[in-house]
């Protein structure tokens, strides 16, 4: 959404505004650009990590299509938000069966984390994109396409989203740089890619908090601010529980959940990704791993978050 | 083995099987002696004294003594209004000449929750008036001040904490029946940290006594005597004590508290009952297991899962531990209940924020605590112009501001 304003977050500040001012993923740019040019499109399916460009790529593709009026017939809806069928039934439904009355030729609904809809959810989507296909065009993005159900993978076009090479982070993170008047460092740069693992969001916002501090930004800032997002992250918690520490883990389980806000699911997913850095023996990693599935299965099925995630937090401080 | 608590099991069974307290109890005997020539210049008798020492024990052993019904209701009770003035009208009408004697017992009249039942103290004031029957109120503490009405218009009588000169005749008598062998500075010991609370040394003193053993001083040790102040931390104290699934079980039975509040007490004070990680492991699986079932029964309705609920909590906590911490580790509140209007709040002003971030950078509501708090926190610290700016931006300076004050209050 365009506000009077300047954009203050640089990760909309700096957002492609076209398919051509997109850094990457030149594969997947050139066939939207095939879509501009031959004015229409199918239902697509974006898949990919997180800070990749899904998101981007679905707007520069509506402006390339519809110019600037295009936020008339864009619709975006981040499914896990209101993730029930309802939706799908009531805002997506009446979204979708309108004909336009631009002269644009079809709307489009882009549906944010649609891995995160239940099943029940996709089934009713599928049919909504099938009946009204004449009129809305759907972009369903997601990180996982395999959570997402055959029928309506087989009905999209489907687009692989890889994390950015460093190159392209530093390619752009440069571009942000020298519009803000930045100095960095190189080891000051390097860090922030080290940080963004090709997650080009998490690459700008780290580089908006250490210019926060000063417009020189050095590794030092960079740690600085890795530091502080640590403090609101997972790995801490871990660090206790590892250590035995099972009391300290779980008040940082009960910040994370409180005062971050961050969902059992969130947090489950994070300790995944945390195994692979802690110091532990291999086969280790493969135990840990097979209790974070059994706790995120419990959360499924209804769980409650403080209590099922303490539970394997005293499974890592028992092994410590 | 039997499974009958012995607290019941060694219920006395006259006012002359009761440990300590004599003259007290003598006391209160004359009194209610004292009915037969007439309705004494006070009606009702405050019996008070710290919980366990025998309050409703003797109570019910002096009317059993006469053969006389005993009317019991708990004061605390939710419904009391309604059952006070059932209990009005029993102690008011008189029976015939030749039918049974009554003793009218109003327990834990400081318990009385005002709030909810402003008439109860009134309507008790009402029944010491009009009664026709001796009338025994308890309490725990008499200086209560919601219960001065009460102490004033009755006699007070004191039950003392049970000393070991009291206690150690009762728990030889009862080691004896039971084929209990014990040496004596384990019994000064277990009375002394039990704090002569009778119905806690039974209970510990049962559950020590599964072993087929003397019990020494060493056993003993592996109760850390506590702080006994409501029914919550005895049934606590059962839980994380026993050896056994049998005696973990009859722990609920000791309170009526709310099986789900139970669980969160249980849930906050494992960590810090439980010392082995090993240990504590296992009885945090068994609670997440009792959680699920609760979640299961919440979702069908099926409360006869009920019963697997309870005993995970119950008999998967106390199975899973075997080693004492050491020194005494005193029961925690739990988190989860007294901060729920802390957080509550603090879970609006974040989801607020959340969407207000989540409307202008594409992102979901769930996604952009994770996303974005963590920078606006960082910026709103080193550079607050800048956070301003943003928040401005952003169409949500009131929303961000309160973000980052709820955050920088440290939790309680």
């Amino acid at each position: 959404m365009l506000t009077l304003l300047e954009a203050a977050l640089w990760t909309e500040k700096y957002r492609p505004k076209t398919l051509d001012e997109i850094v990457d993923q030149e594969e997947i740019v050139s066939r939207l650009k095939e879509f501009v040019r031959r004015g229409t499109m199918p239902h697509c399916l974006f898949a990919g990590p997180p800070g990749t460009g899904k998101t981007t790529a679905a707007l520069c593709l509506a402006r390339d299509l519809f110019g600037e009026r295009f936020q008339d017939v864009f619709m975006e809806l981040n499914a896990s938000d209101e993730r029930g069928i309802d939706v799908v039934r009531t805002t997506v439904k009446e979204f979708a069966r309108m004909a336009s009355l631009s002269q644009v030729p079809f709307k489009i609904l882009v549906l944010d984390e649609a891995d995160n809809m239940t099943g029940d959810a996709q089934a009713a989507l599928r049919r909504t994109m099938e009946k009204y296909t004449e009129t809305c065009r759907f972009i369903l993005c997601c990180n996982y396409s395999g959570r997402i159900i055959e029928p309506i993978q087989s009905r999209c076009a489907l687009f692989r989203f890889t994390p950015l090479p460093e190159s392209k982070i530093v390619e752009h993170l440069g571009h942000v740089t020298s519009k803000e008047g930045l100095k960095v460092t190189e080891a000051g740069l390097k860090s922030v890619v080290e940080v963004a693992e090709g997650d080009l969001r998490k690459g700008i916002n780290t580089l908006q908090a250490a210019a926060s501090m000063s417009k020189g930004i050095t590794e030092e800032a960079v740690y600085q601010v890795v530091g502080r997002a640590k403090a609101t992250d997972v790995h801490e918690m871990l660090t206790h529980a590892m250590k035995g520490d099972f009391i300290k883990a779980r008040e940082e389980l009960r910040q994370l959940l409180v005062k971050y806000g961050l969902s059992g699911s969130e947090i489950v997913r994070q300790i995944h990704s945390e195994i692979f850095r802690l110091p532990v023996p291999e086969k280790k990693r493969i135990s840990l791993i097979e209790a974070v599935g059994e706790i995120d299965y419990r959360l499924v099925q209804g769980g409650d978050e403080e209590i099922q995630l303490s539970a394997l937090l005293a499974k890592l401080a028992s092994n410590a | 083995m039997t499974v009958e608590p012995w607290t019941i099991k060694y219920k006395a069974k006259t006012s002359k099987d009761l440990a300590g307290n004599k003259p007290a109890i003598e006391k209160l005997r004359e009194w209610i002696e004292s009915w037969s020539k007439g309705r004494p210049s006070k009606a009702a008798v405050l019996l008070y004294g710290p919980a366990g020492v025998g309050k409703t024990s003797v109570t019910e052993a002096l009317a059993r003594e006469r053969g006389w019904d005993l009317v019991e209701i708990n004061a605390s009770d939710k419904r009391s209004g309604e059952i006070l003035s059932k209990i009005a009208g029993l102690a008011s009408t008189q029976s015939t000449l030749f039918s049974k004697g009554r003793l009218i017992l109003l327990d834990e009249v400081d318990g009385i929750n005002l709030r909810a039942d402003q008439a109860a103290v009134t309507t008790i004031l009402q029944i010491i008036k009009e009664t026709k029957y001796p009338l025994i109120l308890t309490a725990n503490d008499p200086w209560d001040p919601k219960i001065r009405p009460l102490r004033e218009a009755c006699l007070q009588i004191e039950l003392k904490r049970i000393g070991v000169r009291d206690g150690l005749p009762l728990l030889r008598s009862i080691l004896g029946q039971e084929g209990v062998k014990a040496n004596e500075d384990a019994l000064k010991l277990i009375i002394d940290r039990d704090r002569g609370d009778i119905r806690s040394i039974l209970n510990d003193m049962q559950l020590l006594s599964n072993k087929n053993a003397a019990l020494t001083v060493d056993d003993i040790d592996l109760l850390s005597g506590r702080d006994r102040t409501e029914s919550i931390f005895e049934v606590l104290r059962v839980i994380f004590n026993s050896r056994t699934t049998a005696s973990a079980r009859r722990a609920l039975s000791i309170s009526d508290i709310d099986q789900e509040m139970l669980f969160q007490w249980i849930f906050e004070n494992a960590p810090y009952q439980i010392p082995k990680p090993k240990e504590l492991q296992e009885a945090m699986y068994a609670l997440a297991e009792s959680d699920l079932y609760f979640g299961r029964i919440r979702k069908t309705q099926s409360w006869h899962l009920l019963s697997y609920a309870l005993d995970l909590m119950t008999a998967g906590v106390a199975v899973a531990k075997q080693t004492p911490p050491s020194g005494w580790v005193p029961m925690r509140f739990p988190q989860k209940i007294s901060s729920m209007s802390r957080t509550r709040a603090i879970r609006d002003v974040r989801k607020k924020a959340a969407a207000s971030i989540g409307l202008k950078s594409h992102v979901s509501t769930r996604r952009s605590p994770q996303l974005y708090f963590p920078l606006l926190r960082f910026i709103h610290e080193h550079n607050p112009k800048e956070f301003e700016r943003i928040a401005t931006s952003l169409d949500a300076k009131e929303e961000l501001d309160d973000l980052v004050s709820s955050e920088l209050k440290p939790p309680i």
